[in-house]
């Protein structure tokens, strides 16, 4: 018995599991921490806003597992609570930009009249501009707050989901059980949302999936610059802004930890993100 | 010298899969041509692949593969690279996945002599001119500056040949390597092979799933199926007289054309044609801003009932023909209507397409994918119901399952997405898909092309049936003559857009009066030993 060297022939493909083995671990990372944010009410042990001046810049210790900030604030708290805010942001922007740019995609790609023209160009328009340049723009007419910065980056996301949408319209539409739904006197609209469009989601999905993490990381770089979420509500770019002067005391861990956790799970998405969109986007084409 | 090629009791294990292949046992000699027959999946390629030491990652082997003595299952790497440099050749079934796209012929054909015999540009670049022209292509200075694009499917599978020549190979092997082209070529490749095998000498090892080819090249053949040699000998015997089931099974599925078995054409009783066609365009403008005319002037006309084939080679304008009847193109010029009713010469209205769809379905080539991937099957066709025959929910998956079961897919498939059925099965779906509008006629577009001969067999039966039973009219879009034989009473040929001959397909098949018809006829493969009768 002899085993073989390398050359693949046949395509090796794992059936089972849709994610690697890192894959995994991001997704239960992710899943931790959407967890402890949701669960904030019931399992944080100290109320996030609650200013307690006796125990300020304290280290971590058993009545505060993670230390207090400058106002003496339970940091594990804030965090929990920051979570919410930090991740509702960018949920609501990949939800609102997924389903209008679909919608965008699946219009201008299947028809090519002045309506998809005039689109086509406007998306061009949008992406000359950053996500982060509009938001300031938006935040400029509209004021501080999570409003006006979320409407920006949603419009700004809806054209990278149109343009993806509008590729795979484009193969799908030539493909011939789209013509043989034609043939058979489907109408459009029933073939186009309820056929063609189910077949497109895991793909937009997993590139959704992967804007979620971008998002989140430009909602908390605007609150850092205090244009986004306002004191005293946690959220964890505003935490790291209200770090600053502690950090130049010597005090590490108020900044360092809510920049940790953006780090985990910007990476952790962007790996669940980039697998999906490797597996699903191999497999359609 | 020890034998060219020989393969004894070779199995290939591959986790998950089982046995790919048990116990081959095959040899090559000098100077012969041996076929290796089979379907897909039969491990036709696997097998080819070994003699030179490509076996798929992860596989266990047995057995030895031995070329001139080399065992490619246990050699080392640089034993094998000289193997493949210096003694054997491989020619693959698509020359254009086998060519580096953006560099140029020349570059292609002289790589290996520089870089491997140390041969300078020059002296490198006389060999691939002079290989060029013996593989029987003209202009060949200009065509080493040419790149793949450039070059049709025929000519690129020659300079793939001239390629493998180069070498000087003592054992070519090929991989279905006419396969993706038309007859009128294939016959010309087969020609060239045929040639260059016997004036070099050569080994070779042919892969096919065409018995008619096998006949036409060699002498020898192997019957593969699902990794087992079932049969082999001498190619005469094996195919006049054969022993195992399996190879008597695919001698009978062998498409002929048997002209006293052409269906006879519903009589002339002044009826309104079901479909007639008249002075019939269609351009396209190509990127360079050049027309094509994909379909000129024709006309035509199908009777209820009836059944014509259309034949012609890639680019003859045939699919062209049968997209715009099913109204997914829009004719430039002239005139089409179906069942009395003028086709207005525009892209249709969403209430006509559905007329239509009453009128006309069609069945396309690929039966990968020609059905929803997402979709199970009882409700692709359910689907197909309710919007045609007002049925509910339930009637229509009712519908749907008795329709399923009368193009012979069991109630234990209606649950199956595409994915799960093979190519066969998928086109019997895309059948009933199609029947369940009720058309009366039917376009089958290269319907059973992509199958493998005992199942276009078994597809082809079917449709028989249903014609007769449910008095479909056909229209069979195909360049398979013998096809057209066993299904069709009247023939239109095709050549660049042109109609150069209609009427029966018997008085067509045997007396062609065209040279175009003629030549389609004569490149269909035919057995050494007919030839040398002949």
């Amino acid at each position: 018995m002899t085993l073989t060297g390398t050359i693949p022939l046949l395509r090796t493909r794992s059936y089972g599991s849709l994610l690697s083995g890192t894959g995994w671990f991001a997704a239960v990372v992710t899943l931790v921490v959407v967890l402890l944010s949701v669960l904030a009410p019931v399992l944080a042990p100290y109320d996030p806003d609650f200013v307690d001046l006796s125990s300020v810049l304290g280290g971590p210790s058993g009545a505060h597992w993670l230390g207090t900030d400058a106002l003496g604030r339970d940091l594990f708290s804030r965090l929990m609570y920051g979570g919410r805010t930090s991740l509702m942001g960018p949920l609501i922007v990949v939800a609102a930009s997924t389903v209008l740019g679909m919608l965008l995609g699946l219009a201008t790609g299947w028809t090519d009249g002045w309506m998809s023209r005039i689109l086509n160009r406007i998306f061009d328009l949008l992406f000359a501009f950053p996500a982060l340049l509009l938001s300031m723009l938006a935040i400029a007419i509209f004021g501080k707050g999570l409003m006006a910065p979320i409407l920006a980056m949603t419009i700004s996301y809806v054209p990278y989901v149109a343009r993806l949408t509008q590729q795979l319209v484009v193969a799908e539409r030539a493909r011939p059980y789209v013509q043989a739904y034609r043939v058979l006197g489907f109408r459009t609209p029933w073939v186009v949302l309820g056929r063609v469009m189910p077949n497109l989601v895991p793909t937009i999905g997993a590139q959704s999936t992967l804007n979620f993490g971008y998002v989140l990381a430009d909602l908390a770089a605007l609150s850092f610059i205090g244009l986004g979420i306002q004191p005293p509500t946690s959220d964890w770019g505003a935490m790291i802004e209200e770090a600053r002067g502690a950090l130049l005391g010597g005090h590490v861990l108020p900044g360092l930890l809510p920049a940790l956790v953006v780090v985990l799970i910007v990476v952790s998405i962007n790996v669940i993100g980039e697998e999906l969109s490797d597996r699903i986007g191999g497999k359609l084409s | 010298m020890s034998k060219l090629l020989e393969i004894e009791q070779f199995s290939l294990h591959f986790p998950g899969r089982g046995a790919l292949l048990s116990d081959v046992s095959l040899h090559v000699d000098d100077g012969e041509a041996v076929a290796l027959v089979g379907e897909s999946g039969s491990g036709k390629s696997l097998t080819t692949r070994a003699a030179l030491g490509l076996f798929p990652e992860f596989s266990r082997l047995s057995g030895s593969v031995k070329v001139r003595g080399l065992d490619t299952t246990s050699a080392p790497a640089a034993k094998l690279l000289e193997l493949r440099r210096n003694h054997a050749s491989m020619i693959f079934q698509d020359p254009r996945a086998g060519i580096n796209p953006v560099r140029t012929v020349g570059d292609f054909l002289t790589e290996t002599l520089v870089r491997w015999r140390g041969l300078s540009r020059e002296e490198a670049y006389a060999r691939a001119v002079t290989q060029l022209d013996q593989v029987g292509l003209r202009r060949t200075k200009d065509l080493m500056r040419q790149y793949p694009h450039q070059l049709s499917g025929g000519m690129l599978q020659r300079v793939m040949i001239a390629g493998a020549l180069l070498d000087s190979p003592e054992l070519l092997l090929c991989d279905e390597p006419t396969t993706a082209l038309d007859v009128t070529t294939q016959a010309g490749i087969v020609e060239l092979l045929r040639e260059q095998q016997q004036a070099r000498g050569m080994g070779m090892l042919f892969i096919t799933h065409d018995l008619n080819l096998a006949a036409s090249l060699c002498d020898r053949v192997y019957v593969l199926r699902k990794g087992e040699v079932v049969e082999h000998g001498g190619a005469r015997e094996v195919f006049m007289s054969p022993h195992a089931d399996y190879t008597r099974q695919l001698v009978g599925a062998t498409p002929r054309i048997e002209i006293d078995k052409v269906p006879a054409a519903p009589a002339a009783d002044g009826t309104v044609p079901l479909l007639a066609v008249k002075r019939l365009c269609k351009r396209y403008e190509l990127p360079s801003g050049e027309e094509l005319t994909a379909l000129n002037d024709a006309t035509f006309s199908l009777a209820p009932g009836g059944s014509l084939g259309v034949v012609g080679e890639s680019g003859s304008g045939k699919s062209t023909l049968a997209r715009m009847i099913v109204a997914l193109e829009t004719a430039d010029e002239g005139e089409l209507a179906i069942n009395g009713r003028v086709r207005a010469p525009r892209p249709l209205r969403a209430a006509e397409r559905k007329l239509l769809a009453k009128d006309v379905q069609i069945v396309f080539q690929d039966p990968y994918l020609s059905l929803d991937p997402r979709i199970v099957v009882g409700k692709a066709v359910a689907d197909v119901f309710r919007l045609h025959q007002g049925q509910g929910r339930a009637e229509a998956v009712k519908s749907a399952e008795k329709l399923l079961e009368r193009v012979g897919i069991g109630p234990e498939r209606f649950d199956s997405k595409p994915r799960a059925l093979s190519g066969g099965q998928r086109q019997r779906v895309a059948i009933a898909k199609a029947l369940a509008a009720r058309p009366k006629l039917l376009v089958l577009d290269e319907a059973t092309s992509a199958l493998d001969v005992s199942v276009q067999a078994q597809v082809l039966e079917l449709v028989e049936e249903l014609r007769e039973q449910l008095g479909l009219t056909l229209l069979f879009v195909t360049h398979d003559l013998a096809v057209v034989s066993r299904l069709c009473a009247e023939l239109l040929v095709l050549q660049h857009g042109e109609i150069v001959e209609q009427g029966s397909t018997a008085k067509i098949l045997s007396a062609p009066a065209n040279a175009y018809t003629r030549m389609l006829i004569d490149s269909r493969p035919r057995a050494l030993w007919e030839e040398q009768l002949a």
